[in-house]
This record gives C-alpha cells, structure tokens and sequence, in this order.
C-alpha cells in the first residue's frame, strides 16, 4: 500500500517529469484512440448494414470456372497456353440453364427465407402497340445493325446470371420485354420503391390471367388506358399474337435517361411489360403448341431465380447447402447485394486499413520515446533507489513502485486520450472517409474518361437493364465492371465510432506502454548497488 | 556474545585488502566508536555492519545468526538503523514524510506513524514547522536529526552512524552525541563511525582501525 502512497507522491512531487511522460502518453493514447476508433467504425458500419441488409443470391454457372479447368498447367512449346476450344464448346454446348424445378429443389435448403423467380421474353408490338422510341424508321435501322449485331450478336445474360451467355436460343429480338414475376416479392422496383403503380392495380399474384402492367410512358405512347387490352406478338412469327389486359400503369424513378441510340427498344424501361410468371408460362406453353416443326421459333423465356435470405450467415450456408444438394461444380452462388456491399466499404476498408498501420507506427515511436525517457527518468533517481535499498526497501517493491507511476500517468493519460477520441473520433473518421471516398470517386471518374465513357455506363460499354443483376466479371467487362460499379454506393459517414472495445483496447494499449516502459525501470532497478550509488554519489 | 560479532572479517576491493581478520564483539547499551585514519577501512565496516556489502571472509552474527542468513532488506529495515555521513535523505519528501516512509518499509504497526513521526523529530530537536518542511530546506544539522528520527523511527536494537558530527558545530555536535549517549543508555547498541578524538572520548569504547 505505501508502495502507491509513495508513488503517487512521487509524481505529484515530480511535476515536470510526471507531465513530459503524461504528454507523451496523451499524444500516443490520442492517436491510437482515433486509430482504434476508425477501424471500429469500419467494423461498426459493416456490422449494422449487414444486420439490416437482406441477402439475396443467384445460381449461375461459373464459366471462368470452366475455362480454368481446361487451361493446361504449362504453356506448350508455341509459347501459348493451349486452351481447347473444341472442349470447351462441348462442354458449353452439353451444358443447360437450370430449369425451374432445380431452382426449386435448392429453395428447400432451410437457410433459404423466400423465393422467387422472374421470366424474360421478347415480343413484338402490333397495330395497337407501338415501342416508345424516339428513332425515325431510318434510325431503327441502323440501331438494328448495331444492337444486337454491332456487338457481334451479342445477347443480353441470362437473368438467372448465366455467366457465359449460355442463351439457350433465346433472343433478344423483339420490341417489347416482357417479364414475368413469381410473386410481389420479386418485383424488386416495387419493392424498392424506384416503381409505383399511378393507375389501376398490379395483376395478382401468380395468377394465369393475361394481366399485366405497363410504364406510364408507353401508355402515354400509344393512348392506352387502364382497362385496354394491347397485343403482342411473337417476334419470329407476326401471325402468333397474344392479348393482355391492362390492369394497371406505372411509373418508374429509374433510368429516365436511358439513351435510346445505342440500345435495342426492348431495352428501354419504359417498353418493360410486366405480368404474372404464370400467366407468361401460359404463353410460353401456347407458343409451344403452335410451333411444333423444326423451322418454327417458338417464344422462349430465360428464368432467373433469387434466394432471399435473413442473413449474411445463412446465405454462406446456403452454398454449402446447395453442394449438398447436388447443385454441380459448374455452377456458383453468388449475391449481387454482397458484391455491392464489399464495394460499399471500400474507402471504409482501405482507411481503417490506414489507421491499422497509423496505430502500430504511433506504438512503436511512442513506445519507444517512452522506454527513453525512462531510461533518463531512472537515471536521475538513481540516488533515490539507493537510499530507499539502503532503507531495506526490497528491489521488488522499488521497481513496483516506479511501475505504478507510469502506470497511474500512462491510465490518466489514456482517460483523457479516449475522452478526447471519443468527441473528435466521429468528425475526424468522418472528414477522413469523405477524403477517401472523394479520391475514390475521382479515381473512377479518370478511369472511365480514360475509358471514353459517361458516368452512368458500366464496364462492359453497356447499360445493364434496371432489373438484371449485375454481371459480375464472368461475361464480358469483367474487371474494368468491377472498377467502375457501386461508386456512389460507398459509406460516407460513420455515426459511432468509439464503443466499449475501443475503451478496452485503449486498456490494454496502456497496460502495453505501461509494460514496455517500466520493463526498463525495473531492469535498472534490479541492476543497482546502493553502496556503489553513494560511493558514486561521494 | 555481544549483539553483532565480527569473526575474522575480511574484506578487498578487488585485489586491495582493506580489511583484515577484524573479530570484535558489540554489545547493546554501549556507545562505540571506530576510529582510525583516512583509509584505515571505517566506512567499509560500517556497510559491512549494515549489511549493505558482505564480508569477503569471516562472518558478522546478528544475535548470533550469521546476517548473511538474514535476508539482508529485513535486517536494513528493522534490526539496524543507520546514519549515513550524507545522511542519505529523499529529498523531494518532508522531513515527517521521510520518517514515515521508513516505518512504512519497516513494517511499523503503528496506527498513527505520523504521530510517531512527529514526535521523533521532537525529540531530536525538530518542530512541527522544520518536520513539515522539504529536506533541501532543512540545514545539514537538522538534516542529521532527520537521519537519526529515520534511524530511530522503527525501534533498531543497533544503531550505526558514519561521521555523525563531521558538518556540525560544536553546539550541535553536542546535542547529537547526547541523543547517542540517551539512546544506549536506553539499552541501543550504538556504534559510532568517526576520527574525531571529541567524539571517541564520548564513548565507552574506542576501536581503532588500522590500515593494511
């Protein structure tokens, strides 16, 4: 006990020591308190968004996958790698999209919170349905050259997220696209509030009805009102029509400005038809019926399905679920919202990965400046040990006693460092994540002048429809895609940084300090003689 | 058998004998004196005695336990007071502060050490006032009354004390050798490190050192 008597005695005597260490301590304990309260706020922020956000995920197949596996191990003596192509084609030829029973099969899984599906087809319009363009028929030609055939026939992805553009003869050739949907839940632009119903109702769910949708601009187009029936037809065969009723009209927040010239009309948000999944089946199955010969194209759907789950944790179960259920090598799960979310924390990452390196930097310089002045510090008081040594105070309990001075100075000085991190840790994390978002953002903006290309475009040179999910390197675009996606999406601002852990970590840094300081003093301690101090002294 | 017994202590400084085959008995309510001139070895016994160096050979018996046995802070701090020539004070501390802190390290189960503190600085010529004060602003004659209050604080059955008149008037030189004449007459065994013949004729004993 007069061991701490004696050393808090000491410090108030030693004013200017105890206040030089206690500086010392304030600016390490200061620095490491923002350090550990930015990366706490990383952590905080990825913690809350993962909490509240639901995951959905895709199957897919995994092309990339498939390609890797065929590479050769070795270049062969050209110097090239030898990919087979011919292998690979069977192996893409041999390959089918999931079907609708599969998807289901793997919604069993229990991790899985709800399921849905969407179906794409195209049709063409007819006397009393014409495609908001904004072309003249001159135009639409050329447009025809350049999509699809511009981009050397290329094909919108699949949208259950096809990876290899594995169409299955699906076309995009058709004015109109006319989507399908499972259930509510599926209709993400409603859900998501960026799609609202401004007349009449939505179809019901799951119904057969040839009910449907359309956007407030193609109304508008072509005089349509709730009520009104229009007609499509099946755009390999103009005789092949099919009547919908329009229960209701739409309007949409989303790519309002959708740039015509480059891409097909089925491709504008506003020639979007949407009807139940069931009532398009219905179609499909029609179709079927009536083109049974070879030379016939009958209208196909591409069916995308999403797994919506509770958790981050459940979707990772999910994937292992789905291996357990006999879901192929050849075909991956993926999450869109997780890709958007890494890409969300990007500058939250890359600066709590800076203030990682910012802490042990400041750690190692303060502790070192720290173990110096003790040096000094034990220096000074050598006369002091002797005499309280010669008083037959044990070694120990000097040492002890010049550990509890750091101590007390070093805990003081982390109860002001956390008390000032606390109140500039949330302004400071915040000004140093607007930086980096800033730098972020206008790094991506080069990248995409350097590429040639607007703001709103995508890697791949293409817009991907509001309703698809985002192509995630396996097609075309690929890593470029990657670069430019979710750059306005990051998190800008952090609310709470400082949280008990930051308090505890603060703890354990001082008592580290403390350790590494007084490890000096007491090697110092140990080593002195009282009677060569005096006889020094003398 | 006196209370601490020197048997045929020797002690070098590396190759430098300074002690040789020194045997004596001190026994308690008597005041010695070592004496002896400038080199004779009188500082070096007086560590020796403390426990502060040990004896290259021989032995010193503490109440006829050989002190290298005793575990030597215990031996410091309880059974020997010392008083060193430049008093060895904490100088950031009070007179009072100084005093309480060595029965503090005693072990002194005292319920009010300050109390008993002050009172030793009583009864060594120091007031209230000078007890409280910082020890840099205390004269070197009070200073040594400190040492002496300190010495004294924790009730050592020896009491051993390197030039305790070497700084001091006649006057004060006086007083302090009268504390020492009280404190053996009250049954301490004090031993007196000088080369004054003042002081050695105070004493009851005189052991005159001799250099090698």
């Amino acid at each position: 006990m007069y061991v701490i008597k004696n050393a808090l005695k000491c410090i108030s005597r030693a004013k200017g020591r105890s206040v030089l260490i206690g500086i010392i301590a304030l600016v390490i304990a200061t620095s490491a308190c923002l350090g550990l309260s930015i990366r706490q706020a990383a952590e905080n922020a990825k913690q809350t968004t993962l909490e509240s956000m639901s995951v959905t995920a895709q199957i897919s197949f995994d092309r990339q996958s498939v390609m890797q596996n065929l590479q050769p191990p070795q270049e062969n003596e050209d110097g090239k790698n030898g990919f087979d192509r011919d292998k690979f084609s069977e192996i893409m030829g041999g390959t089918s999209a999931l079907s609708l029973e599969e998807y289901e099969k793997y919604a069993k899984a229990d991790t899985v919170y709800d399921f849905y599906y969407t179906q794409t087809a195209y049709f063409n319009g007819s006397d009393n349905l014409e495609a908001v363009t904004d072309e003249t028929e001159e135009d639409d030609d050329n447009t025809q050259n350049q999509m699809p055939g511009g981009f050397g026939g290329f094909q919108m992805p699949d949208r259950g997220g096809m990876k290899g553009g594995m169409m299955s003869g699906l076309s995009a050739d058709g004015d109109f696209t006319v989507i399908g949907y499972s259930s509510d839940s599926a209709m993400s632009d409603f859900v998501n509030n960026t799609s609202s119903i401004t007349s009449g109702t939505v179809f019901k769910e799951g119904t057969e009805t040839l009910d449907c949708i359309i956007s407030e601009e193609l109304a508008t187009f072509n005089s349509i009102s709730v009520g009104d029936s229009i007609t499509v037809t099946n755009s390999a065969n103009d005789d092949e029509t099919y009547n919908l009723l329009v229960v209701g009209i739409y309007t949409s927040t989303e790519n309002n400005d959708f740039t015509m010239s480059m891409f097909g009309s089925n491709q504008d948000p506003a020639n979007k038809i949407y009807m139940s999944a069931n009532a398009l089946q219905k179609i499909i199955d029609a179709s079927e019926d009536i083109n049974t010969d070879d030379e016939s194209s009958p209208i196909k759907a591409s069916l995308s399905a999403t797994y919506s789950f509770a958790d981050v944790d459940s979707y990772y179960q999910f994937e292992e679920d789905v291996r357990s259920l006999g879901l192929d090598d050849s075909y991956t799960v993926s999450s869109a919202d997780l890709t958007s979310f890494e890409n969300s924390l990007t500058p939250l990452n890359t600066l709590s990965s800076m203030a990682g390196w910012f802490l042990l930097v400041i750690l190692i310089i303060g502790a070192v400046i720290l173990v110096v002045l003790n040096i000094f510090n034990v220096r000074e008081r050598k006369y002091e040990i002797g005499v309280l040594t010669a008083m037959g105070m044990k070694k120990g309990k000097v040492a002890l006693q010049f550990v509890c001075e750091i101590l007390v100075i070093t805990m003081i000085a982390v109860i002001i460092g956390a008390g000032i991190g606390a109140v500039s840790s949330v302004p400071v994390t915040n000004a140093l994540l607007e930086n980096q978002t800033q730098s972020q953002s206008e790094s991506i903006q080069q990248l995409e002048n350097n590429f040639g290309r607007p703001g709103n475009m995508n890697g791949s040179g293409l817009q991907t429809p509001p309703d698809m999910p985002q192509n995630d390197g396996g097609g075309f675009g690929g890593k470029i895609e990657q670069m430019f996606s979710g750059a306005s999406d990051y998190i800008t601002e952090v609310d709470s940084a400082m949280n008990l852990t930051v308090v505890f970590q603060m703890l354990l840094i001082g008592l580290g300090l403390t350790l590494v300081a007084s490890g000096v003093s007491v090697m110092f301690v140990m080593r002195y003689d009282p009677l060569k101090i005096f006889a020094n002294r003398d | 058998m006196g209370i601490l017994t020197l048997n045929n202590v020797c002690f070098s400084y590396g190759k430098n004998p300074v002690l040789k085959d020194i045997s004596y008995d001190f026994e308690v309510g008597k005041m010695y004196c070592v004496t002896g001139k400038s080199g004779a070895g009188k500082t070096t016994l007086l560590s020796l005695l403390s426990g502060l160096a040990q004896p290259t050979d021989g032995s010193i018996l503490y109440d006829e336990k050989d002190i290298k046995k005793i575990d030597k802070y215990n031996f410091r701090s309880k059974y020997i007071g010392v008083i060193f020539q430049s008093y060895n004070l904490l100088t950031k501390f009070t007179a009072l502060e100084n005093v309480v802190l060595s029965m503090d390290i005693a072990g002194v189960k005292e319920i009010n050490k300050k109390q008993k503190a002050k009172d030793l600085l009583l009864s060594v010529g120091l007031n209230e006032d000078e007890a409280n004060r910082p020890i840099l602003q205390l004269s070197g004659g009070q200073q040594q009354r400190v040492a002496i209050a300190r010495a004294l604080s924790y009730n050592p059955d020896i009491i051993l004390a390197d030039e305790p008149t070497g700084n001091l008037d006649r006057e004060t030189e006086n007083d302090i050798m009268n504390i020492f004449r009280q404190l053996s007459d009250q049954g301490k065994c004090v031993i007196l490190v000088s080369h004054s013949p003042a002081v050695a004729e105070l004493c009851d004993e005189i052991y005159e050192l001799s250099k090698i």
